[in-house]
């Protein structure tokens, strides 16, 4: 799952430069928008997941467009703001099911089958979503995205239209969110504002990014799957208590010696030999 | 095939462009010159867009783009070059200049033509032998060269090059002419630059427009243009005028 999240926010936060704290959101209107076409009309799971990332698309589109012009530490900020704003909402709105949460209506199957299930969806949507996240890093959008990140004037020189990329990347990545909060609420068969609109997960996704290195697609991926493992290992051999501590020196630790993520060090043989061509 | 009738642009109460006409005709090089501080990147953020104009009317090729933004004006097909060259730090030379391929006018799509095409561009300039290195391995006199290169890479037929010749030495000023030169020559383009080394103005210019203060000083030939009376005290002080 946090892959998923982390490489769907590394489109916006990693190729572009404009780090989000509101994906969280993105992820939470997926898993509601799923509860209730599910609960209400009775469509099929697999449908209705994708629906939760077409209404987490529709609010990025329209959240996109005023917040995107504002840079830096405001852009990050105006997000927590709508993290924050969203969850309140939710929490007080009676057709959500506002502070009481949600039930799924699970599958005809044991809760163990249902689990199975939906941990294997989540699994093959973390391998296509990194997939084409790789796929959009090499494409004229991710160079597009970059060249805004490197200096968003001289992207403007070049004929890019700077707003509308990054609309479509804050789409784009909002639509994967959706779709993983959809599969995470059959995971959990239970949602509730608190849990879902958490701004820790937000935290999570930039410091995993951020772990990993967050200029490439194998940087989150990385991050992702390093500090899900970690912190499994900390609470199961060292305990609960301890393990955010240490989690968190861990952090301090990769930010101060590896600014540009874990990634570089894997990667500096290859960095090495493209010095050496010309 | 540019041209601008009473720009004007203001910040709070100073007035860094004040009512300024110019024009520039096809496949000239025109020069603007004058003293720091004068307008003279003001002028040409005003013409890129960068900064809204508060008056007068900009006009290229007979379509008004005084409200245009940045990206609408590059597409248009003017190109700049920035006074403190910004090259897209962590990515390699060639590849800031397939992006300005990929985005300009041809519109390309895809990686590895964009590619294909910005190396022609770089061979251009000279660059391609640099073409794998990361752009902030640069010297100096490259990274002007890689800044020409990805205003090139939009295929404009306008280009405003904003003090391309400043800092270099003698011997890469010779060759930066020779360079513009060709640009005009054989790629058609029509030039606009500001510039502050006198000897590259003289030698390239056609006409040359002095502002001072946001004003018009003069306009004209090098030579007639270096004899103005208040050209030289713009520069020089009353005494020498």
């Amino acid at each position: 799952m946090y892959v998923s999240l982390t490489e769907s926010w590394n489109l916006m936060g990693g190729y572009t430069g404009y780090v989000s704290l509101g994906h969280v959101t993105f992820f939470a209107i997926g898993a509601y928008t799923t509860a209730l076409f599910l609960n209400r009309f009775g469509i099929s799971p697999f449908v209705t997941a994708l629906l939760g990332g077409v209404f987490a698309a529709m609010v990025a589109a329209l959240v996109g467009y005023p917040v995107l012009r504002l840079k830096g530490a405001y852009f990050t900020i105006s997000t927590l703001l709508l993290a924050v704003v969203m969850q309140l909402i939710f929490m007080n709105w009676e057709f959500v099911g506002s502070s009481t949460g949600l039930w799924f209506k699970l599958l005809p199957v044991s809760m163990e089958t249902n689990r199975l299930i939906f941990y294997e969806v989540m699994l093959a949507l973390a391998t296509l979503i990194t997939l084409l996240v790789r796929w959009v890093e090499k494409s004229k959008l991710g160079a597009g995205l970059i060249a805004i990140r490197e200096d968003e004037d001289v992207a403007k020189t070049i004929g890019i239209n700077t707003p509308w990329l990054k609309v479509q990347a804050f789409i784009l990545g909002a639509f994967f969110a959706g779709i993983v909060g959809g599969v995470y609420g059959y995971y959990m068969s239970y949602i509730h504002p608190d849990i879902t609109f958490n701004i820790n997960t937000s935290l999570l996704i930039l410091l995993m990014a951020f772990f990993g290195g967050c200029h490439t697609w194998a940087g989150p991926l990385l991050g992702a799957v390093i500090l899900s493992l970690a912190n499994q290992l900390i609470v199961t051999f060292i305990g609960a208590e301890i393990s955010r501590i240490l989690y968190g020196l861990l952090l301090i630790i990769v930010i101060i010696f590896m600014p540009n993520g874990m990634i570089e060090y894997i990667k500096v043989p290859e960095i090495l030999r493209k010095e050496r061509v010309p | 095939m540019l041209e601008g009738a009473g720009v004007t642009k203001k910040f709070g109460g100073l007035v860094a462009v004040s009512d300024f006409d110019f024009s520039v005709e096809q496949g000239q090089i025109v020069g603007l010159i004058g003293p720091n501080g004068s307008g003279k990147t003001t002028l040409f953020n005003v013409i890129t867009g960068f900064y809204p104009a508060d008056g007068g009317r900009i006009v290229f090729k007979g379509r008004e783009i005084t409200r245009d933004k940045p990206y609408q004006i590059a597409k248009l097909g003017i190109a700049r070059t920035f006074q403190i060259v910004r090259p897209l730090l962590s990515l390699t030379v060639l590849d800031n200049v397939a992006i300005a391929v990929l985005y300009g006018r041809e519109n390309m799509s895809g990686m590895a033509k964009g590619r294909m095409r910005a190396l022609e561009i770089l061979r251009f300039v000279g660059l391609e032998s640099k073409k794998n290195i990361l752009a902030h391995q640069l010297v100096a006199a490259e990274r002007k060269r890689l800044e020409l290169a990805r205003a090139l890479a939009i295929k404009p037929e306008f280009l405003l090059l904003d003090e391309t010749f400043s800092g270099l030495s003698d011997m890469e000023i010779q060759e930066a002419i020779k360079l513009i030169y060709r640009i005009r020559d054989d790629l058609g383009i029509t030039i606009f630059l500001i510039e502050h080394v006198m000897k590259a103005v003289m030698g390239t210019c056609e006409k040359i427009m002095v502002i001072h203060y946001g004003v018009k000083l003069a306009e004209g030939k090098p030579e007639e243009v270096s004899k103005n009376p208040s050209v030289i005290q713009a520069y020089l002080g009353k005494r020498h005028a």
